[in-house]
């Protein structure tokens, strides 16, 4: 996910995120599309050094991105498009995933330490509240999927040349 | 208790990695161009400085010094980094699949992340106890974190401002990163003063 919209006139719009993805199936009325990778990883002039190449631009890992979305616009294989995700949505997801499991280990952590001094304690009480932040992240992200906010919306095709950097 | 809170204001604030011991300057000039990426990237960070940190301690404390193996904590370390982002990416993908979906992207680029390894370091260094030393690792992602977010938010106003064609991009981010890094230096006074 790259750029936002460049909406100038509108402000009232809630701002997207967007991203360039391109149709890998296409199945009923769903299309399954996998993200493109931004020219700015491994495709730079420091990507042998930067570590980015290797790591994060591989097929496989592409694949595991791989996302559903509804067909309303006829897209077929090979096709690339333009997708968005609300700005805000971003935030919410990293708040799920990661804020509350580490509120719940440092809040844990702290009470055990308080109580018994011990680091084996806090230890154990510091993973079983991690443990416990992320199953409470599993049920927060299970509410944000029921709203609908962690999906990607189809916004437009992608013309010829364009990436989420231009 | 004031002792712990004095430790992570010290962290974040007035030893920050990235400011003040220069620690992940690759993500900083990188990933900063957004503010909702640096937000995404900044709280990933955190999660694994903290859990790799709490692995990092646990190794030296009950493994590397009991039995004098000292020289392998730089490899060990990157071992238990490396283990943390594949335990959290499994962790998020497990936990919900859409999540990993939109954050995944951040995951891969905190494995080459300098200011990762340098906090666990750091933390040796310091010879604190369990609850000490993941506070100062939770402080310092937190300080991380907190710059990162300032200097997209600088850098987007940047990318507004008319500015001289040999300045553009990178040049003045880094004359803007010079800057924030001395109204950080404010903070060392607090040090000296407390």
């Amino acid at each position: 996910m790259g750029e936002a919209v460049n909406n100038t006139t509108d402000f009232s719009a809630p701002t997207m995120v967007e991203g360039t993805a391109y149709v890998v199936a296409v199945e009923g009325n769903m299309v399954w599309l996998v993200p493109e990778v931004g020219s700015s990883c491994g495709g730079c002039a420091s990507a042998s050094a930067c570590g980015s190449k290797g790591i994060g631009t591989l097929a496989g890992r592409l694949e595991a991105r791989r996302f559903q979305l509804v067909n309303d616009a006829g897209l077929r294989v090979g096709e690339r498009v333009v997708v968005g995700i609300r700005e805000n949505a971003l935030l919410k997801a990293s708040i799920t995933a990661y804020v509350i499991p580490l509120t719940t280990l440092l809040s844990a952590g702290a009470l055990a330490q308080w109580a018994a001094g011990n680091d084996t304690v806090t230890m154990v009480a510091m993973f079983a509240g991690l443990a416990l932040g992320l199953g409470l992240a599993r049920l927060g992200a299970g509410r944000l999927l029921v709203r609908g906010e962690l999906a990607p919306r189809f916004i437009r095709r992608a013309s010829a040349g364009e990436t989420c950097n231009s | 208790m004031k002792e712990y809170v004095l430790l992570m204001i010290s962290a974040a604030l007035v030893n920050n990695v990235i400011l003040a011991r220069f620690l992940g300057l690759c993500s900083f000039m990188g990933v900063t161009t957004r503010i909702d990426t640096a937000v995404g990237m900044g709280m990933a960070t955190t999660f694994v400085i903290t859990v790799s940190s709490m692995a990092d301690w646990t190794v030296e404390t009950y493994l590397l010094q009991p039995y004098g193996l000292g020289y392998l904590r730089t490899v060990t370390f990157i071992l238990i980094i490396a283990a943390t982002v594949q335990f959290t990416e499994m962790i998020v993908k497990k936990v919900s699949p859409p999540l990993f979906q939109m954050l995944g992207i951040y995951l891969p680029l905190i494995t080459t992340n300098c200011a990762v390894l340098g906090v666990a370091l750091l933390l040796v260094e310091g010879k604190m106890n369990f609850i000490g030393a993941t506070l100062f690792a939770f402080a310092s992602s937190i300080g991380y974190s907190l710059v990162m977010v300032i200097f997209a938010g600088l850098r987007e106003r940047l990318a507004l401002a008319e500015i001289p064609r040999l300045f553009a991009g990178p040049p003045i981010g880094f004359i803007v990163a010079s800057l924030l890094a001395l109204a950080f230096m404010g903070f060392s006074g607090m040090s000296a003063t407390s």
